[in-house]
């Protein structure tokens, strides 16, 4: 540079020096630094941002194992159906079902590598419950469809081996019952839309499909042990008296609960396709009868309250009673005059009809309506008979009737409940198919009076010790019970022209000592066999199953036979003579 | 030099920033791979827990009420048990325990050095409900008998014993040591007892051995009470008897006495 020469153009000193130069260099180079500490900074920043997001993201908002995709797995879409002890009744399985797919092989050409009907046949060896016309029409209509709904594994192995691509396996999940037909009408069934049909399965059906409770079981009041010993013992009966059908009760006097509630005969409700035929029928909680005998306590129990009846020695005429043109009388000659034990033992008409005459028709109705007998029985069940009630006023001989079991049809469960309120100190309560925790029983209201309900579980005892329910006797059980054997009335209001053609109860409850249970065995139409001794009332077929089936159930139940203890009956005891009765 | 510390800071940092990033997807990738292991464990779990499931509700077909019925109906035969064979407490199971027999297997006992220790063990003496004391004289309930004609009421039997009874009972006595009374070992005891024609050197050798083993005020009440036991199974061998209620009785009331026991003794010598 030529520092002493003059300044060729108007240039600064500092641009002349390049200071300027180097002072934007810097003022540059500052800003080049400060914008990439700015980019470092923020760098850092975003994945600090980032780690911290992911942290929480992970920490946070991931699902546990229970409630994600995981839990939704073992929800199962319809909820469990169980006994009182947790024993699955109902549950959702993912079961083998059977499935005709023409075009497993192609579009064209056969569907099947042998011919349609050697298929069926092979099928029907499988299946003998199969209609072979049926499949064979199936297998030529050349449509994908389900040849059978359920099959077992080992069956899914035998269609297998039969070596044909167009019959499927596919696992869909179904409502399966593992008991079987137990309880079949107190549980009802699914149907192929997976809605609820009959039973607890119709009246729960929102409930169980319901996301939000579709994990937890519902608990049944049913014990599926006592109901399986009150079944057998009532098919066994069944069998030998050629019954056209059962029915028996299991009640919980204090709580209402259903332990066991059968309905002979029964239907599989795995196969609901068969469903839909006469056996649905519930004779239990549908299908009413008149109760014949078993009526009678009731109408002593109310003679009692209303201080109808004082002293249990007193007798009243046992000759046969004309009324109204219309003669009550008994099964047999039991002598000129009966006291209210006899009467009971002996199963008396007549006498129970004075009582009922002397109690009046306004009274023996209010206590049959304070016993739910004028309305359907309180219960879960959609199946539920209407009674046939008499309206308006009793005249004097309906009163009699009634007083003895006739003129008024109720469903065996309807008398349960009224035994129920006669045995347990007087109070009436709602039956429920739910199992109810202790000391949540629903609220009752009293029937009869405690005495009342005191001196009845005397005289039921009684009818057991000494009279006509002497084979309901399980010893140590101190089962206590009315036997009744009611003529069935004709259609129409035929009348009671067969006399072959009776019901046959006997309504029970044990320990008599300190009542909990209700028993009821109820037999339509029983024929009088060998095995009967040529009887047919239900002292010889419905009390013994009472006998048998109390042993079973008792112990499971938690009442423990004990042969040392019972209700002191001896101030009726001198009254009454031994005799038999319907 | 400045613009390359510069940019080997710079560089730094970078680095520093590819670290960090390079750490954290390390980090995403472990979370991620532990993820993944969770969902094979859930998806196991859901897999085990249907397949629990589904043999669960095999087993619960499979052994359902009715085939429950059918095979107890083929098979077993099983019944409802009898009102007869439940049992409401422990004394009433103790009621079906076999009466001690003669000639009964002796019971196992186990060996003790310490008789202090099985003292200890003894059930308590009977006391007196009216003064909380053990009793003491003869009118307590037990009557005292006298020593050598003796004639106890025990329910409607009266037994009479003689001399030669009461030196077998003393025999019997002569075992009745603390052992004795714990165990329940009594074949030894009628075993000399039964025989009758016991000789009285016999019986004096127990009674020696007897006040050598056993505190003399014990004895002789036992003694006594051996006597009074005697009063059931009149067919049995009487002497026999009364050893084997002796001792039993023994068991059950270690008895405080005084008297009666040299009376008991004079008659060994008697005897003799």
């Amino acid at each position: 540079m030529n520092a002493t020469g003059p300044i060729p153009n108007a240039m600064s000193t500092a641009t002349a020096t390049g200071r300027l130069h180097y002072a934007n260099l810097r003022a540059r180079s500052l800003s080049t630094a400060k914008l990439r500490l700015v980019w470092v900074v923020l760098g850092f920043a975003f994945f600090a941002l980032t780690a911290f997001v992911r942290i929480g993201q992970l920490g946070m908002a991931s699902q546990s194992p229970d409630h994600g995709a995981a839990g939704d797995a073992l929800v199962p879409p319809r909820a469990e159906l169980t006994d009182r002890n947790g024993v699955p009744l109902g549950r959702a399985f993912p079961s083998y079902s059977l499935w005709f797919n023409p075009r497993a092989l192609g579009a064209k050409g056969q569907p099947l590598v042998k011919t349609a009907d050697e298929v069926a046949r092979a099928l029907v060896q499988i299946f003998p419950a199969e209609d072979y016309a049926d499949l064979l029409a199936k297998l030529k209509a050349d449509k994908p469809t389900y040849l059978r709904r359920r099959v077992l594994p080992e069956d899914a192995n035998k269609v297998f081996a039969l070596g044909e691509p167009a019959l499927e396996f596919p696992r869909e999940t179904q409502r399966f019952y593992p008991q079987g037909s137990l309880a079949a009408h107190v549980l009802g069934y699914v149907d192929a839309d997976g809605k609820g049909k009959l039973g607890m399965e119709e009246f729960l059906n929102t409930r169980l499909l319901d996301p939000a409770h579709r994990a937890e079981p519902v608990a049944l009041s049913i014990d599926s042990r006592a109901q399986g010993a009150m079944e057998d013992e009532l098919a066994h009966e069944m069998l030998v008296t050629h019954a056209l059908g059962a029915a028996g009760i299991v009640l919980d006097v204090d709580t209402g609960e259903v332990i066991a509630l059968a309905s002979l005969p029964s239907f599989d409700p795995n196969r609901s396709d068969l469903a839909d035929n006469n056996h649905v029928k519930n004779r239990a909680t549908n299908e009413v009868y008149e109760l014949g005998s078993t009526f009678k306590p009731f109408t002593v129990a109310s003679a009692i309250d209303a201080g109808v009846i004082t002293d249990m020695a007193v007798r009243y005429p046992a000759r046969d009673l004309k009324i109204d043109g219309f003669t009550i009388h008994d099964h047999k000659d039991y002598g000129a005059t009966l006291n209210v034990p006899e009467a009971l033992i002996h199963s008396s008409n007549i006498v129970t009809a004075q009582i009922a005459d002397k109690l009046g028709g306004q009274k023996l109705r209010d206590t049959m309506i304070a016993l739910g007998m004028n309305q359907r029985a309180n219960i879960e069940l959609p199946a539920k008979g209407f009674p046939i009630w008499p309206k308006g006023n009793w005249p004097r001989l309906r009163t009699m009737t009634v007083g003895f079991g006739h003129g008024l049809a109720v469903t065996p469960l309807h008398l349960a409940q009224g035994y129920a309120a006669l045995v347990n100190g007087g109070i009436w309560r709602p039956a429920t198919l739910f199992k109810v925790d202790p000391g949540h029983a629903a609220e009752g209201h009293r029937v009869f009076q405690a005495s009342t309900s005191a001196r009845m579980r005397q005289l039921l005892r009684l009818i057991v010790v000494k009279g006509t329910g002497k084979s309901a006797e399980a010893g140590g059980y101190r089962v206590g019970g009315k036997t009744g054997t009611a003529e069935k009335a004709g259609s129409n209001g035929a009348g009671y022209k067969n006399k072959h053609s009776v019901i046959a109860t006997f309504a029970a409850a044990f320990p008599m000592d300190k009542p909990r249970y209700v028993v009821i065995a109820m037999l339509d139409q029983p024929q009088a066999t060998q095995s009967t001794s040529g009887q047919r009332t239900a002292a010889w077929n419905a009390a013994p199953v009472v006998g048998r089936v109390v042993p079973r159930i008792g112990p499971l139940l938690g009442v423990v036979p004990d042969g040392k203890r019972d209700v002191d009956v001896s101030d009726l005891t001198p009254l009454v003579a031994n005799g038999e009765g319907e | 030099m400045n613009m390359t510390a510069r940019r080997l800071r710079s560089m730094g940092w970078v680095a520093t920033l590819v670290v960090c990033a390079a750490l954290v997807m390390v980090l995403a990738f472990r979370v991620n791979a532990l993820r993944s292991q969770v969902h094979r464990s859930q998806a196991r779990i859901i897999a085990l827990r249907q397949e629990t499931m589904y043999l669960e509700t095999e087993f619960e077909t499979r052994a359902n009420q009715q085939q429950l019925k059918s095979w107890n109906d083929v098979e077993f035969g099983y019944v409802a048990p009898a009102a007869t064979q439940y049992l409401d407490n422990e004394r009433e199971l103790v009621s079906y325990a076999k009466p001690v027999e003669p000639g009964a297997p002796a019971p196992i006992r186990v060996a003790s050095t310490d008789d202090q220790v099985a003292a200890a063990a003894v059930f308590p003496a009977m006391v007196s409900p009216l003064t909380g004391k053990p009793p003491t004289d003869s009118t307590d309930t037990l009557a005292v008998p006298t020593a050598t004609l003796t004639r106890v009421h025990a329910g409607n039997n009266a037994v009479r014993t003689d001399a030669a009874v009461g030196g077998g009972t003393v025999a019997a006595l002569g075992l009745a040591s603390l052992n004795e009374r714990l165990g329940t070992v009594h074949h030894s005891a009628h075993a000399v007892a039964a025989h009758k024609s016991a000789k009285a050197k016999d019986g004096k050798k127990l009674a020696k051995d007897t006040k050598a083993r056993t505190k003399p005020t014990h004895s002789g009440d036992e003694a006594l009470r051996s006597v009074s036991a005697g009063h059931s199974a009149r067919h049995r061998d009487q002497s026999a008897l009364r050893a084997d209620l002796a001792s039993a009785d023994r068991r059950r009331r270690p008895y405080p006495g005084s008297a009666p026991i040299r009376l008991a003794l004079k008659d060994v010598k008697a005897a003799k």
